[in-house]
């Protein structure tokens, strides 16, 4: 068994051998052109595609006058949080809270079901698909330049006040300001509809609200 | 003052990030030329024009545009159709293309809400989903319902199966668990609140319509065990609007 390998083993030499010596033998009589002499050392490249800072995220806050149909105006705040998809529309989700008072009813011994007291938390949040109908761009003075948009906004959502909960529709417009790149002021007009029969009989509300606000992108 | 002092830190920590990152993303422009406009948007006029060839910074993204930075120290923001073929540092080339039909197929985050009837009352539903295999989805959603004599809500774990997943038009059946609370309008006297578990069963179609845009049609029968021997049944359907990553 050794013998027949180690036969094998020196057949295997022989033949290799003269084939190596040939072949060093061209490779002495024609080099190659491009023969590379000295091996460069190269730094492997990073092929990682760059990080792109994407800005379609919308976030801030508002406060404003909202004005309750049959009861009174109220200061309001509230956050909103809005999702840009196109250059067109946007999706937006706020939510708010105001005051809600019977002062009125109550003045006339008349308090209305459900105000514990004459001044009830009033909290509303509703989701909106908004669309930018006249983007454009504002002028201050010679130097600056903002970009803005006036967009109209309608959406659904619920509105809550005196342990009552209201199925709501939201429309309006508003106008939007850049002032850099990642920051912005709002005015916005909105209306609220919805149902209410805390004076006893159920009926149609408009509700209207002014804000004005800031948000950031990110 | 609580909005205020959240706003401030928000718009420190957006501050800071927008500095942190100083070292932006260079490519070579492919196209013949690109536009750069004043604004991110297409009325905004264009100002100046760079050519094939010329190395450029991009600063920002917002939707499909980006603000680029040329050798000139000029700043514009340019349409992604015209950057589609830029050519990295490393000569590969970038990838600004749209979300297409591939990306809808393989998304694994959905986030969305909807609007419809619950039996007669105006609900509202925003749900969150996620793939757990290309045919399973489970999905958490919170709906409210507004009614004129009482308000409901509605917390859903709902396992989603998706048949013929790889289609722009997708039929899906659901299945879930909950729990399911009523509570009388105060102006109801003597009226018991309710809250108990629910169980629901339901069906739907999913079309997906451009970007990372689709729409949902949900039709669903819940069932609520009130007392030992008395189950309500409910109705419900919406039309919803979804956004996936």
């Amino acid at each position: 068994m050794i013998n027949r390998l180690l036969l094998g083993f020196a057949c295997g030499i022989c033949v290799c051998v003269p084939l190596l010596a040939s072949a060093a033998e061209t490779a002495d009589k024609n080099p190659p052109a491009q023969e590379q002499v000295i091996q460069p050392e190269l730094d492997r490249r990073d092929v990682k595609l760059p990080h792109i800072d994407v800005d379609d995220i919308e976030v801030g806050f508002y406060v404003g006058t909202l004005s309750i149909e049959n009861f009174n105006s109220q200061s309001v705040k509230g956050l909103r949080l809005a999702y840009h998809v196109t250059e067109d529309f946007f999706i937006e989700g706020a939510t708010a809270k105001s005051i809600i008072s019977d002062e009125f009813f109550r003045s006339r011994a008349f308090p209305i079901t459900g105000f514990d007291k004459q001044e009830e938390d009033l909290t509303y949040h509703n989701i909106s698909l908004g669309y930018n109908v006249l983007p454009g761009e504002i002028f201050l003075g010679r130097r600056w330049a903002m970009a803005s948009a006036f967009y109209v906004i309608g959406g659904v959502g619920t509105t809550k006040f005196a342990k009552q909960s209201h199925s709501t529709f939201n429309f309006g417009g508003g106008y939007r300001i850049l002032l850099n790149d990642w920051w912005a002021v709002h005015l916005d007009m909105r209306d609220y509809v919805f149902n209410s029969d805390l004076l006893g009989q159920n009926k149609r509300t408009n509700n209207f609200e002014a804000t004005f606000g800031m948000t950031v992108f990110f | 003052m609580r909005f205020l002092i959240f706003f401030l830190w928000l718009a420190l920590c957006a501050f800071s990030v927008a500095h942190a990152e100083e070292e932006y993303a260079r490519v070579q422009i492919t196209d013949p030329y690109i536009e750069l406009r004043s604004g991110a948007g297409r009325g905004f006029p264009i100002f100046y024009v760079a050519e094939r060839g010329e190395w450029i910074e991009i600063l920002l993204r917002k939707t499909d545009w980006f603000k680029v930075r040329l050798a000139n120290r000029k700043e514009g923001w340019v349409n992604r159709a015209q950057l589609e073929t830029t050519l990295t540092e490393a000569g590969v080339q970038t990838a600004f293309r749209d979300s297409l039909l591939t990306d809808y197929l393989n998304r694994r985050l959905e986030v969305g809400f909807a609007w419809g009837r619950f039996e007669k009352d105006p609900v509202l539903a925003a749900r969150v989903g996620y793939a757990l295999t290309p045919h399973l989805f489970a999905e958490f959603s919170i709906s409210e319902v507004t009614a004129v004599f009482s308000n409901s809500s509605l917390h859903q774990l709902n396992l989603m199966m998706v048949p013929f997943s790889d289609q722009r038009i997708s039929p899906f059946f659901t299945l879930g668990v909950g729990r399911y609370k009523n509570s009388p309008q105060v102006t109801l006297v003597n009226a018991p609140e309710v809250s108990s578990k629910n169980a629901n069963a339901g069906l739907g179609v999913r079309v997906y319509l451009t970007r990372n845009f689709l729409i949902r049609g949900d039709l669903r029968e819940y069932m609520v065990p009130i007392t030992d021997n008395r189950v309500d049944k409910f109705k419900e359907w919406t039309v919803g609007l979804g956004v996936f990553f």
